[in-house]
């Protein structure tokens, strides 16, 4: 509270004339001869009791009204923000916050979200007094400051645009407070123009936004809402692609979903592949083509989960996108782009003891069932080999070796195998009934590839054992992650499992069985992983088997040995998809480095990067705009092509919104004003810095206060 | 002005000159057969003859007629009689309060006095006054001539309220001092603890004297017109209160009720007349209406 004459709150000390007039000047009471007197002493304790009350009331009615008569005469006024009075005119420190993430471009009335945002801003900008410090801030990321003038900050807003890479906005605001806390004037504003969407302000912002404005304890904030109240869109949700790294013989599935706000009806989404472009002017130039089309009906506030299958993709880096057809209020959402790198068919070597085809043939008919290998269309290509050609042979056509149920080895075929692991290759073994003498696997040379010390076999032969996943993190288990809960694993129980101690350091339990003893356990070794398994795959299921995970409907080791060996090759290891903002990062050939590469952008511009030779890398930071982005080096014939895609993240293109009581969450007790038109802004702005006045209030209620004691006087001492 | 003119004006006359004062004792022996005339066989008026029934009182059976007819007729009196009436005027200090400064309690019981002694005076009935304040100061013998009224009054005239009152120790005397049962009119404020005036007016009861118990107050006491502060002095005592007069207006009167209302059924139960009165009210109109509803009654 504050008050234009402060002096006048002196007159609050005459609240002593009424207590001295009361006891000073007494009035006496006229002397009346009465004989029943008697009757009058029975009742007049209580008489006099509220007869004191009376004057005690009466007395302090009196002060009541000289204490308001003088705070009324100082003319306090109540603001909302506890910075210095003064006039109209003086100069300001402000802050203005534009939400500029995408949604911004939601369009209603023919004008962006963004576009009503700049408009009203200008006009603030017209209100405030000369003289006035305007710092210009929205979502990107980055330092804020004052601009020069206000023509300067005029300029700042009319150029502003969304950014694919927004920050929350209480992050933006705290940053406003900081930079308006630290302004030397006196009189500190924050305009916050944002549509309220909860995608823009997190729970999470919300304690720490509150301590940074604690820090601009008088600043006046000015919450300025030009979002649409009932918003009608249509979005399409993240893509999930079967795999970003493919074989050519396996079908890409891309699945998403159809959102709808407010908009009801069938819709048709499109999904389109760049296809080379042969009359391009450009080469290498690119156009797309549409290669599934869906048609679904949504209700608004549904969504609807939709499916696109692609196969005969040719080995290769191939972009493409999924769009919804058509026009709607925010287009920002209506595409989602993808990348996947097609390879040719991973060669897989399975060595076994001999007969190794007998050993083999579970595991083989689950990565490459004879059917596919006869189409052509298994994903890998299994080659058989017996345990002691391992020393002879060339490992590095293969992308990836499989033990099973190995005998002890010679210490140079440990050793042959840890240095092609190092590479960069994959390594599984399955331990089993071979594993004897077990001395000979804890020595060291087995040991460096292991994931373990053998200690005895642990026997379950009731069969309640099995294998138990729990954490579907680990990416060979991610194909469970649908249906976790689903798998029968009990229905293949493990009777008998190799137990291990003494994990080596980097090593960590993929999956345990029931009683919590390691099953899958991985140990990254150099550039690549080795997973041991600690019971086998290869018994005769007729002959005292370890176990009965290939039995049956097995559907589940198939799909392990399928992930397994999948993780293991390398597909799915690199990110080609990235969320806008993120550091994107392709690994490179180490054979087929380049000095430089050309990055083509979404929009068609290109630049040169330079790759990361150490790391045999190529890190690419400016991925704000979402899009296909293509990475060329060479000739067309034997460069490199390859690409990546960024999206935006589908909850930032969210539009529900955050209702005004919500809003309070976010501020706590500090003093803020909604505002929707420049009525509203006014109307906040000028009682945010003139504050309300009380004059007229007291006023009244010092007469009312006077007004009472006048009734009750007269009432209390009617004259006789 | 003579002082019978002052207290007795003609319109009160006029009022009351039609009424007659009846002493309930005498009326109540006739009804039930069983005379008890202080003065037998002295103003009793023969009125009819009836036959006799058993249980009449056989000296009653008129032989004259007996020995005409040979028949018991029994001889049936109209019941008029001699009472004596007396006047008890409480003269204490606080009879002398007037609030309006027009009429004080005691001018008011005067009148009041008066007019009943004129009343019985013109029925022949003798009537005698008893003054008192803590005891009996002044008496006057009944008697039932002309000029008694004026005796009364110029006695009254003469007095002035003063001093304490004792209204239950005055009572008790007036009780030992009348030999035969008569009708006590007592003008009395009542202002003191009630409940040895109760036993006073059981003891006058008991003595077989017919009582009238008229209850005079001030119209300041009867309405508690004072308004704002104001100090008390009872006048007798001296002693002072202070307080909000509309504040307390509503419980004084509750209490004045009260007050009235218990000797309103103490009187009821020992077959007193208790005559409620307040200065502002015009005495001969009350008296004239206290009259006619007690020939109502008997």
């Amino acid at each position: 509270m504050t008050f234009v004459n402060p002096l006048l709150l002196a007159g609050a000390g005459l609240v002593v004339v009424p207590v001295v007039l009361h006891l000073v000047m007494r009035r006496r009471p006229r002397l009346v001869e009465f004989p029943a007197l008697r009757f009058v002493r029975l009742r007049h304790d209580t008489n006099q009791r509220q007869l004191r009350l009376r004057h005690l009331l009466l007395l302090l009615l009196r002060m009541l009204a000289i204490v308001l008569a003088a705070l009324a005469l100082a003319r306090p006024s109540l603001r909302f923000s506890a910075g210095p009075i003064g006039s109209q005119r003086a100069p300001v420190a402000a802050a203005m916050v534009f939400d500029t993430s995408p949604r911004m471009e939601y369009r209603h009335e023919n004008r962006t979200r963004l576009e009503a945002a700049q408009e009203l801003a200008l006009w603030v900008l017209a209100q405030l007094p000369p003289d006035s410090r305007v710092a210009v801030l929205d979502s990107r990321r980055g330092p804020a400051a004052f601009q020069v003038d206000l023509g300067a900050a005029r300029h700042r807003v009319e150029r502003l645009e969304t950014t694919a890479d927004a920050q929350p906005m209480p992050q933006v605001l705290a940053e406003a407070a900081r930079l308006v806390a630290g302004s030397e004037l006196a009189r500190k504003e924050i305009y916050v123009f944002t549509d309220l969407a909860r995608a823009a302000w997190p729970l999470e912002g919300a304690i720490r936004l509150q301590e940074r404005l604690r820090e601009a304890p008088d600043a006046g904030l000015y919450l300025i809402d030009v979002g649409v109240t009932q918003p009608a869109n249509l979005a399409l949700g993240e893509l999930r692609l079967s795999g970003q790294i493919v074989s050519n013989r396996s079908t890409l599935r891309i699945e998403t979903e159809l959102t709808s706000i407010g908009k009801g009806d069938k819709h048709t989404v499109e999904l389109y592949l760049l296809e080379p472009d042969p009359a391009g002017r450009i080469p290498g130039a690119r156009k797309p083509e549409k290669r599934g089309e869906q048609t679904v009906a949504v209700t608004p506030g549904q969504s609807r989960v939709m499916e696109f299958r692609v196969s005969n993709l040719g080995v290769g880096t191939h972009q493409g996108y999924v769009q919804i057809l058509g026009q709607d209020g925010l287009a920002a959402d209506d595409r989602r782009y993808f990348t996947v790198e097609v390879k040719p068919a991973w060669r897989i070597l399975i060595a076994a003891p001999r007969p190794e085809n007998a050993y083999a043939v579970f595991l083989r008919e689950a990565l490459a069932p004879e059917s596919f290998r006869r189409s052509g269309l298994a994903r890998f290509a299994c080659d058989v080999a017996p345990l002691e050609e391992l020393r002879q042979k060339d490992l590095q056509p293969y992308a990836a070796v499989c033990l099973l149920d190995p005998k002890p080895l010679e210490p140079a075929v440990w050793q042959k195998l840890a240095d092609y692991v190092a590479e960069g290759h994959g390594l599984a073994v399955w331990l089993g009934r071979n594993a004897e003498p077990v001395k000979s696997f804890n020595e060291k040379p087995a040991q460096d590839v292991l994931a373990g010390r053998l200690v005895r076999q642990a026997r379950s032969p009731e069969g309640s054992l099995a294998l138990a996943p729990r954490n579907l993190e680990h990416p060979a288990l991610a194909a469970f992650r649908g249906v976790a809960g689903a798998v029968p694993w009990s229905r293949h129980p493990v009777y008998r499992y190799w137990q291990l101690e003494a994990l080596p350091e980097g090593a960590h339990v993929i999956a345990p069985f029931t009683d919590e003893a390691p099953a899958l356990v991985e140990r990254p070794l150099g550039k690549g992983r080795a997973i041991t398994m600690t019971t086998p795959v290869s018994d005769d299921p007729n002959r005292d088997p370890w176990n009965l995970l290939p039995v049956g409907e097995a559907w589940p080791f198939v799909i392990l040995a399928n992930e397994m060996m999948a993780y293991l090759v390398g597909s799915g290891s690199e990110e080609l998809n990235y969320r806008a903002g993120q550091t994107a990062s392709l690994e490179l050939a180490a054979d087929r480095m380049a000095p430089s590469y050309l990055l083509t952008s979404p929009d068609g511009s290109q630049a040169r990067v330079a790759p990361d030779m150490k790391q045999r890398r190529l890190v690419i930071t400016s991925t704000e705009q979402p899009g296909n982005y293509r990475v060329q080096a060479g000739g067309p014939a034997d460069g490199v092509d390859r690409g990546f895609s960024v999206n935006l993240s589908a909850e930032q293109t969210r539009l529900e919104r955050w209702s005004d009581k919500d809003l309070a969450q976010f501020f706590g007790t500090y003093p803020y004003r909604l505002a929707r038109s420049k009525d509203q802004i006014e109307l906040n702005v000028h009682t945010g810095r003139v504050g309300r006045e009380l004059f007229g209030l007291l006023i009244v209620a010092a007469a009312v206060v006077l007004g009472l004691e006048h009734v009750l006087a007269n009432r209390f001492y009617r004259k006789g | 002005m003579s002082t019978v003119e002052k207290y007795l004006k003609p319109e009160v006359i006029r009022q009351i000159k039609r009424l007659d004062l009846r002493a309930q004792f005498i009326v109540k022996g006739f009804l039930h057969g069983l005379h008890a005339s202080p003065f037998h066989g002295f103003s009793v008026e023969f009125s009819e003859h009836r036959k006799y029934t058993p249980g009449d009182d056989p000296k009653d059976i008129d032989w004259l007629i007996y020995a005409k007819t040979d028949k018991y007729y029994v001889k049936k009196y109209e019941a008029e009689t001699n009472i004596t009436g007396y006047l008890a005027m409480d003269v204490s200090r606080s009879m002398g309060y007037t609030h309006r400064q027009d009429m004080t309690k005691f001018d008011y019981t005067i009148c009041l006095a008066a007019a009943l002694c004129y009343l019985m005076i013109s029925q022949q009935d003798p009537v005698g006054l008893l003054v008192f304040d803590e005891k009996i100061r002044k008496s006057l013998p009944p008697k039932s001539r002309r000029g008694q009224l004026a005796t009364v009054l110029s006695v009254l005239a003469n007095l002035k309220p003063a001093g304490k009152t004792d209204v239950a120790a005055s009572l008790s005397q007036i009780a030992a001092m009348l030999r035969h049962a008569s009708l006590v009119m007592i003008f009395s404020d009542l202002l003191a603890e009630p409940e040895p005036i109760f036993q006073a007016l059981h003891r006058l009861r008991h003595r077989g004297h017919d009582v009238i118990l008229f209850h005079v107050l001030d119209e300041a006491e009867a309405r508690f017109p004072f308004e704002g502060m104001v100090e008390l002095e009872e006048p007798e005592s001296g002693e002072r209160l202070t307080l909000d007069a509309d504040n307390f207006r509503r419980d004084y009167l509750a209490e004045i009720e009260a007050f009235r209302e218990a000797y309103r059924r103490e009187c009821f139960q020992s077959g007193i007349d208790y005559v409620p009165l307040d200065t502002s009210m015009q005495f001969d109109k009350a008296l004239a209406g206290y009259l006619a509803g007690r020939k109502a009654r008997y």
